[in-house]
């Protein structure tokens, strides 16, 4: 009989001590942030889009190969001993990047690329605002090096490489490098 | 000449139960708001009665051990992270402690290993705090939710000021952090612990001691503790069944040891020992005993390089080692095989999950539908964990 009454009571009080609860945050300061109008300042560190600072990128290919979904493709090409250039941290940029696209649709924001860059030019933005309505879109380039100035860079390289090797081919070979050039003529 | 396989080989498995009368066949999900992501329930209904449940998992499988195959160690935290999506730090302590281990690194700094705990214990507040809510929005109550979920945005501000983001980190690395915890990092985490304390009691008062929520929490989904204990379940759901088991305390590792904290267990206050409310009250419980680990790793909170002992290179010698930690849903292990490359050659994660929606049939067969709602809900499984 007791625990009849204690039921009801129960089940009248304990709805009300919420229903005070809930009034009691009517009045409390509003959580909400509207979004548009309003905004968060993000810590500097946040890890939301991916940049590259092109003047100090050296080729090297390091976060290529640390990234765990391969959205980074690199592509060089030698630079001439005239055309090398210095980074603000004072490495020697031995190698144009001639391509360097980010596939933001496929990166995970794992940060792990950030971390073996030896310049530190590839780094995470705390801009966050990059939708796109084609995903094509989100395929970032960063080289400044145009197609054409590209294939122009490669033509050199090849030329200035096939210059080196001239002075080789016309010495004397020996062995059996000269036994397949015999073969050959 | 090959066997000659039986026609409908599906149709026999899938009519494996007894089916008689007006049975009605039930497909609960995969889109379906009460499973928490995509998990389908197959159901033989006799009327509202549920007669057997069999869960089909695999809809959010992401190849993780297979992939984990053709990673660097380092490149599998990533991976890890999104195991158990709701409670990344925790997938990723499992998940270095093994290597570490594998790599026979003992030595690591303090402060370190206070930074592990720090982060761990606020990841399972997190965690508990998105299950508490669910549940509660599970079983119609909508107001603790956005509650739970005001204060889990507090702990995620928290990591993103240390890590940089907000669900999945990769912060926790092979011997070290991504990066040191920001200047006054202890003290914006005490404030929170300040304002998180009273908000249990609120959340105790607005749905926990409910007189509407126990009545339809308290009787149901009973879990026995030998059940419990015959299907390997863990953390919480174990707990809530009166067995008194944390790996913590049982097996410390890192520097638990160190803290002074209890063990919630379900004590069967309200109805039957194992219910879902009682694996609910652990869990509510299980968040002040965090407060109370966090205090104490905040004050002691050493200074110092974390990263010191980082390997350059992470390449463990062939061998074998398995790690288990107390995840905030249970038990969670990994089992690592390393040739001595830099990939790790098997990578088996154990997930406390998928012992516990192994034991649905056990818990849910003859109650309401609407009641196994409240009972997956109370089991708190993320199918990122169970599917991997």
């Amino acid at each position: 009989m007791v625990r009849y009454f204690a039921n009801i009571w129960h089940a009248f009080w304990t709805p009300l001590v919420g229903m005070a609860l809930t009034w009691r945050h009517l009045f409390m300061p509003s959580v909400t942030v509207q979004y548009p109008d309003e905004r968060w300042e993000l810590p500097p560190n946040s890890r939301m889009q991916l940049f590259v600072n092109m003047d100090d990128c050296i080729g090297c290919a390091q976060c290529e190969r640390a990234c765990p979904v391969q959205c980074i493709s690199i592509e060089t090409v030698k630079a001439l001993p005239e055309d090398v250039k210095e980074t603000s941290t004072g490495h020697k940029i031995r190698l144009h990047t001639t391509k360097f696209d980010i596939d933001m649709a496929k990166c995970c924001y794992c940060n792990l690329c950030t971390i073996p860059c030896p310049t530190e030019c590839i780094y995470m933005t705390p801009s966050f605002e990059d939708a796109t309505p084609d995903r094509f879109d989100l395929v970032y380039h960063f080289t400044q090096i145009s197609p054409q100035h590209a294939a122009e860079l490669a033509e050199k390289a090849r030329r200035a490489e096939e210059e080196e090797a001239a002075p080789k081919a016309a010495r004397p070979k020996r062995g059996i490098a000269a036994a397949v050039a015999a073969e050959g003529d | 000449m090959s066997p000659v396989l039986p026609q409908s080989v599906g149709n026999e498995y899938r009519m494996s139960y007894e089916r008689q009368g007006d049975d009605l066949v039930l497909q609960m999900g995969p889109q379906h708001p009460s499973t928490h992501g995509v998990l389908r329930l197959e159901l033989v209904l006799d009327g509202e009665l549920v007669k057997h449940v069999r869960p089909h998992i695999g809809y959010l499988h992401r190849c993780f051990e297979k992939h984990a195959e053709a990673m660097t160690y380092p490149q599998v935290i990533p991976y890890a992270d999104r195991m158990d999506y709701l409670a990344a730090m925790s997938m990723e302590l499992g998940y270095v402690l093994t290597v570490e281990k594998l790599m026979g690194l003992t030595e690591l700094p303090e402060r370190l290993q206070y930074i592990r705990v720090i982060i761990a214990e606020l990841q399972r507040i997190a965690s508990h705090l998105l299950a508490i809510g669910t549940f509660g929005l599970d079983v119609g109550a909508i107001t603790p939710f956005l509650w739970c979920f005001r204060d889990r945005e507090k702990i995620l501000d928290l990591f993103e000021w240390a890590s940089g983001a907000r669900l999945l980190y990769n912060y926790l690395w092979i011997g070290g952090v991504m990066q040191d915890l920001p200047a006054g990092f202890a003290s914006k985490a005490l404030e929170f612990l300040d304002y998180f304390e009273p908000r249990v009691q609120e959340l105790n008062d607005l749905l926990s001691f409910n007189k509407i929520f126990i009545e339809r929490t308290a009787n149901v989904g009973v879990l026995s503790p030998e059940v419990a204990i015959s299907y390997g379940i863990g953390g919480p759901n174990l707990r809530g069944s009166g067995v008194k088991w944390d790996l913590r305390k049982e097996e410390p590792y890192g520097i638990y040891e160190r803290f002074d904290f209890d063990v919630p267990v379900g004590t069967g206050e309200f109805g039957t020992l194992g219910a879902a409310w009682d694996r609910y009250i652990v869990r509510v419980r299980e968040m002040l005993e965090s407060i109370k680990i966090l205090r104490q790793a905040l004050d002691q909170l050493p200074g110092g390089d974390p990263n010191e002992a980082m390997p350059r290179r992470i390449r463990p010698p062939a061998g074998d080692a398995y790690v288990r930690t107390e995840s905030p849903r249970g038990e969670i292990g990994f089992y690592i095989i390393s040739d001595g490359s830099e990939n790790p050659y098997r990578c088996k994660g154990r997930s406390p999950c998928f012992t516990a929606i192994s034991a649905i049939n056990a818990i849910g067969s003859g109650v309401l539908v609407a009641d196994l709602v409240a009972i997956v809900g109370s089991l708190d499984i993320v199918l990122g964990e169970i599917d991997r």
